[in-house]
């Protein structure tokens, strides 16, 4: 099937690692037999994946839409390619053409070489759905990547990196595997910062009961985005909020949205609302997280073992309200350098967050430049859904997946890139010094928190 | 399983050289491990940040922020570079015996 080169694809988990979140690898000789039962058992529940499957005319017009078809120019890159792999074997074995014609209606067995593939491709996907919003069928094509990854997982064939990340889930409650000490002392130290940088102390409250807001940031804040931390935490000092950070459910992502949609995806969602009871919070205030925002935002009800009637809401909707009604005083001018937002795409294709980050960063900073196309037809980062490997040809793939994004930011002049997601923030950390932009980086809250006028 | 030969001894590590058991960690794994970090030889310099990282991982369970690490051995970040080339979470951390971090980094 056209794989006459060495396929490309991210270090899988080893068996250890597979244990950690509670998948026993199903052995290669039954791989196809048992990746068919589910593919069959998805098509009788999944109404969008039957769709993706029987209305593809292959117009092909997703093709230039998606970032990573345009930064590799591999053909089973282009949306409709990708999605193929699965529709020529839904074609074999769910359809009479595809039973009775076989390869003369383009339908294929489904083998171990089908199931690699399926690997490689769709973790080259990073379900941006930009595809999707161009569309004229309206397929979801991340629907199909979803289903793909869902089946690989119960395989076995899980990348190290998705794997590692849901097992430090499951043991700390959040992706990096933070402890309540390590927490608490970076929390210290970055209240100490604040204090060198606003003349007086913010903390940073901890675990504390009977609190009114309990905010979730994303764990890569405590190690790569502190100016994120801080903002969010001016911002709650401001309104005068009561509110506090968990130490055991610190994370604003969902991986296992990313790869498995069960177990991972659902833990974190009964733990929150555990530790929102727990800590008598009336109200639930996520951090800068986009696909974490969008996993919360449209599935808790059919993760959670329970009804919740908990509020939960977006820092950054929070935030813009404020604005809005005119409660935040904010000086541009402690923002004066060009900036431009990258929008992270489940923010703007997913949760409706376009307009409110520009009431934010619009009253925030002085020179906003807009980076063209933006809100809904943003392009991806390119490490978007946590492909951010680092084994060399997949390092060297997201180098490529991000060339449009470059060229965006560098058309804008900016020296300031804010991008409100720590997937983007993971991806552009390294990315600016590929491609050489020469932009610093910051979350939208980082941007807010600074602009606050303090009386 | 890959393992680092230290001192006639296998050190078990996963496929990117991170030990396995940071419990087990000695100076001279840290040494072992430092050619595979592009680092021809471990200086004072070195001495300081990986000792300091070790602490701290002891201390706390996790690797420092890396703005923390700056501050308290009062080396920039261009110079923890210089000192590891292939960075603090990959390079420092990777030596004194912390495992490889996990999530969006």
């Amino acid at each position: 099937m056209g794989a006459e080169k060495k396929l490309k694809a991210p270090k899988k988990a080893t068996e250890a690692e597979l244990r950690a979140i509670h998948i026993k690898p199903v052995p290669d000789e039954e791989k196809p037999k048992v990746a068919l039962e589910l593919l069959r058992r998805y098509k009788d529940e999944w109404r969008s994946l039957v769709m993706a499957m029987e209305t593809c005319v292959k117009c092909g017009l997703c093709a230039e839409n998606c970032h990573s078809y345009l930064g590799t120019r591999d053909p089973y890159n282009i949306p409709a390619k990708r999605a193929d792999l699965v529709r020529k074997v839904w074609k074999r074995y769910f359809t009479p053409q595809g039973r009775l014609f076989g390869w003369l209606v383009g339908a294929e067995d489904l083998t171990l070489e089908t199931l690699e593939m399926w690997y490689s491709y769709f973790y080259q996907c990073s379900e941006c759905r930009r595809c999707g919003h161009v569309c004229p069928f309206g397929i979801d094509t991340c629907e199909v990547t979803m289903a793909a990854r869902r089946i690989l997982h119960q395989l076995g064939m899980v990348p190290k990196l998705h794997a590692t990340t849901g097992a430090a889930m499951l043991k700390s409650g959040n992706h990096m595997g933070l402890t309540p000490a390590g927490i608490q002392d970076t929390l210290e130290f970055l209240s100490d910062e604040i204090e060198e940088e606003n003349g007086f102390r913010i903390e940073f409250p901890i675990d504390k009961p009977d609190s009114d807001i309990l905010y979730i940031p994303s764990s890569a804040d405590f190690m790569l985005n502190p100016e994120t931390l801080k903002g969010a935490a001016r911002f709650f000092h401001y309104i005068g909020a009561n509110w506090t950070i968990t130490t055991r459910m610190t994370e604003a992502g969902n991986f296992g949205y990313l790869f498995d949609q069960a177990l991972v995806q659902k833990e974190l969602v009964n733990r929150l609302f555990q530790e929102a009871v727990r800590l008598g919070a009336k109200k639930i205030v996520w951090g800068e997280c986009g696909h974490g925002w969008r996993a919360i935002k449209m599935y808790y009800n059919t993760m959670a073992d329970l009804p919740h009637r908990i509020p939960i809401t977006h820092i950054l909707d929070e935030a813009a309200e404020y604005v809005k009604r005119g409660l935040l005083k904010l000086d541009k001018e402690k923002n004066p350098e060009p900036t431009t937002l990258h929008d992270p795409c489940n923010y703007v294709r997913a949760c409706g967050l376009s307009e409110n980050m520009r009431v934010l960063i619009k009253a925030a900073c002085a020179d906003f430049r807009e980076m063209e196309p933006n809100r809904e037809k943003n392009f991806c980062c390119g490490g978007g859904s946590g492909i951010l490997f680092d084994d060399p040809d997949m390092y060297e793939l997201r180098i490529k997946f991000s060339l449009k994004k470059a060229e965006q930011i560098r058309a804008t002049g900016a020296k300031v890139l804010c991008a409100p997601c720590s997937i983007c923030k993971a991806q552009f950390h390294p990315m600016i010094e590929e491609h050489h932009l020469g932009v610093e980086l910051y979350g939208l809250i980082d941007l807010v928190g600074r602009a606050l006028v303090w009386d | 399983m890959p393992y680092i030969e230290v001192l006639g001894q296998q050190i078990e590590v996963d496929e990117d050289g991170y030990i396995q058991d940071p419990s087990i960690w000695t100076p001279e794994i840290a040494k072992a491990m430092a050619p595979m970090e592009q680092i021809t030889e471990l200086t004072d310099e070195h001495w300081k940040v990986i000792n300091y990282l070790r602490d701290y991982y002891m201390k706390f369970g996790i690797c420092p922020m890396i703005r923390k690490l700056c501050k308290d051995t009062g080396y920039t970040l261009k110079k923890i570079y210089e000192l590891f080339p292939t960075g603090p979470a990959k390079g420092a951390c990777k030596l004194a015996g912390a495992p490889k971090p996990t999530g969006c980094v």
